[in-house]
């Protein structure tokens, strides 16, 4: 017995000891992330039940008084339409589109790198340089766009100028910037998915398109979800693009939810109301975030 | 040992000549920010790095001039001043001073200091730097923001009106404008008659419809002195028929255009032949933009002949931060830069207008046509209302006029909207 607990001590003492060095290890980004992220969070959080002067360095609190203004705030209300359209409408044609190009570019042809790099390409560049190339494209007496349009033989268009189509216009910038990405998410996912399958499919004759919808697509379902989710989080908190190429007009057309947080906080110095809408947005993108998820764990199949 | 004594000797050398040069007097350094681009003409002085050297070399200190951009600088600011980094002296936009008045976060000018300027400035002058009861918060800069009619004259020429004259009236502004305007081929415009403001800050939009709102009998807020207090009164005959009237030239006479987005550069570029806004931001950019355009200024027109016209007066300001570390020597700063002589200079330089009534006598500006044009057009500017929800106020006008402009929403409902908005605004900044 003696021998055997003088065996286990040892193991035990090695054990924590690479248990406290993986902590060590790990402390500094956990630090940092606190700080940075944890902690602006709760204060967030904290704020939005206060009227906050930052600048005169006064709290008052006000329960949910903010929350409250908030649904009789016809701006916000405004933001929160124009954040739904624009996500509803990015997500699933970018996720589409490239999925499209997934597939096109699994196949084999000459120069497939090179377009590739061409359609990562807006990926890697920032939103604020692009939005700003995109600012110029859309101008409606020397932009590129209407330019080709006159060439043949349509009228030019407003598009930022006008409240009718400031908002498609940032959703095209929008597509076009994050077709990229999607596009490798899911051809990495096309890869993963084992040759077999389709070998069997074509022995008992499926046409391709059968191969698509019966094999291809059911198998990239958590690709797909990871797609879905991830852009969904990332256009509910549009801002730059918005800031950069109209501002939020004309006429609060293209305003978003971020954009109008920015604004309160940062022109009207109401940064408890700007929490609290940063809060609603939060409990937003965590229920969508959830509900995507329970959906389409459910859309997942195991052949 | 040697080697030792002389690391000795070097470590003593260095530690006395670091301790002789902290003990020198320090320089005081102080930072001035000011907003840089286009649309900021009035702070062209700025790009001279001189214009502080002899009140530097008076005073032991270094003024650092810092550029941020017009559509950001206000949040730089207040996260400056929350993060206790401030800035020594403000260089801004004086339809930002209410916002920053309502945070408490500037210095009013000392009482003497305010008396003295008051004596000594032109009246629009002193409308501008008077914040009720003789009470200022900074000094207006040179070259005043006046706003007026500005026009090709090779165009009015072109189409047979007399390029010396304006429109007087808004039934002529719209006559002139269908004149003027051509189009190619296929039916679209190819150039304005009036090229209007309709996108961007909802500020600027309503700086460039105040000649049609006052001259409306519209007001931003009663009581325009006041700090707190008034309303606002939007719906009136008189400004919907102001929204009408562009309106109507957009959709009907099809004579101006959502396609033209900024009136200045339309105008500049020959895209346009007449648009409204201040006055200097054309004298400033013509002479490098447009070199051979020729060019007049007048009063914005008015609704009906015989009526007084109305035109807005605006400024960039210069104030201190209250909870700057240097304020003594800021104030001094600026006093040194806005003094009569520094007046005369900067506006003879930059060919600008001057503040004080002295200046004025003298040449160039007596006998300059641009300013002597000004001069004529000063007594009938207004200047934007102190009260404090004056930011509140201008979005929710700015956002009446988009909407009627687009087709968004009707003159009536845009501007009911409007004014119950503003009158919030105007209610919380009370609070």
């Amino acid at each position: 017995m003696a021998i055997l607990s003088l065996s286990k001590k040892p193991s035990l003492l090695i054990h924590r000891r690479y248990q406290i060095t993986a902590y060590f290890f790990i402390a500094p980004i956990v630090i940092l992330f606190g700080i940075f992220r944890v902690y602006p969070s709760i204060q967030t959080l904290a704020y939005s039940f206060f009227r906050v002067e930052l600048l005169r360095g006064r709290f008052t609190f006000i329960g949910l008084e903010n929350f409250l203004d908030l649904l009789s705030d016809t701006i916000f209300l405004k933001a929160v339409v124009n954040t739904l359209i624009y996500v509803i409408s990015i997500v699933p044609i970018s996720a589409g589109l490239a999925l499209i190009l997934a597939v096109l570019f699994n196949t084999h042809f000459r120069l497939k790198e090179f377009f590739k790099a061409i359609y990562f390409a807006p990926m890697v560049t920032s939103t604020v340089a692009a939005a700003m190339v995109w600012l110029w494209l859309y101008n409606p007496q020397f932009g590129l766009f209407n330019v080709i349009l006159k060439m043949f033989g349509f009228p030019g268009q407003p598009w930022l100028m006008s409240s009718h189509q400031a908002l498609l216009s940032i959703i095209i910038f929008s597509i076009w910037k994050s077709l990229g990405y999607n596009m490798i998410i899911y051809i990495a996912g096309l890869q993963a998915i084992p040759d077999v399958y389709y070998e069997a499919a074509r022995i008992d004759g499926a046409s391709s398109i059968q191969q698509f919808f019966r094999i291809t697509l059911p198998l990239l379902a958590p690709t797909t979800t990871f797609i879905l989710i991830y852009n969904s989080i990332l256009t509910f908190q549009v801002f730059d693009q918005v800031f950069v190429m109209t501002g939020g007009g004309p006429a609060y057309a293209t305003t978003v939810v971020v954009l109008e947080l920015y604004q309160q906080a940062f022109l009207k110095y109401r940064f408890g109301y700007a929490s609290a809408m940063a809060m609603v947005l939060f409990l937003f993108i965590l229920s969508i975030t959830i509900g995507q998820y329970a959906i389409s764990k459910r859309k997942e199949v195991v052949y | 040992m040697k080697s030792s004594k002389f690391i000795y000797f070097l470590v003593f050398a260095f530690a006395s000549i670091g301790f002789l040069f902290n003990s020198a007097e320090a320089q005081t350094k102080l930072t001035l920010w000011y907003p840089a681009g286009q649309i900021t003409a009035g702070a062209a002085h700025f790009s001279d790095k001189t214009l502080f050297t002899d009140f530097e070399a008076k005073n032991n200190c270094k003024i650092e001039m810092i550029e941020g951009n017009y559509d950001t600088l206000i949040q730089k600011i207040i996260t400056a001043m929350v993060g206790g980094d401030v800035p020594d002296i403000l260089f801004v936009d004086r339809s930002w001073v209410p916002g920053f008045l309502k945070e408490e976060v500037l210095e009013p000018v000392p009482a003497a200091d305010a008396k003295t300027w008051l004596g000594k400035v032109n009246p629009e002058i002193v409308e501008l730097s008077d914040y009720g009861k003789g009470k200022m918060y900074g000094y207006p800069q040179y070259g005043i923001d006046v706003y007026g009619i500005t026009w090709n004259k090779e165009h009015f020429k072109e189409a047979g009106l007399d390029p010396e004259k304006a429109p007087k009236t808004w039934a002529e502004l719209r006559e002139y404008s269908k004149k003027l305007c051509k189009v190619d081929a296929s039916g679209n415009i190819t150039r304005v008659g009036l090229a209007i403001r309709h996108v961007g800050h909802p500020h600027g939009v309503v700086h460039k419809f105040l000649w049609g709102f006052w001259a409306g009998g519209g007001e931003l807020v009663t009581d325009s002195k006041a700090l707190r207090g008034g309303e606002a009164k939007f719906n009136t005959p008189g400004v919907k028929e102001a929204l009408q009237l562009i309106y109507d030239m957009i959709y009907v006479d099809k004579s101006t255009s959502l396609n033209f987005p900024d009136p200045r550069d339309a105008l500049l570029k020959g895209i346009a032949s007449m648009q409204i806004s201040e006055t200097i931001s054309i004298q400033a950019r013509a002479p490098k933009e447009a070199p051979t355009l020729q060019w007049g200024v007048a009063l914005p027109p008015v609704r009906k002949a015989g009526d007084r016209p109305v035109t807005n007066l605006n400024s960039w300001f210069y104030s201190v931060p209250t909870k700057t570390k240097n304020k003594a020597l800021a104030w001094k700063a600026i006093q040194y830069i806005n003094s009569e002589e520094k007046d005369y200079e900067l506006c003879k330089k930059f060919s600008s207008t001057p503040r004080y009534k002295a200046n004025w006598a003298k040449d160039p500006f007596k006998s300059d046509p641009y300013n002597q044009a000004l001069v004529k057009m000063l007594p009938y500017g207004r200047a934007y209302p102190n009260n404090l929800g004056l930011n509140g106020i201008m979005e929710a006008l700015g956002a009446a006029i988009q909407k009627v402009w687009h087709n968004e929403a009707k003159v009536d409902v845009a501007l009911a909207e409007a004014e119950a908005l503003a009158n919030k605004a105007i209610k919380e900044a009370a609070k």
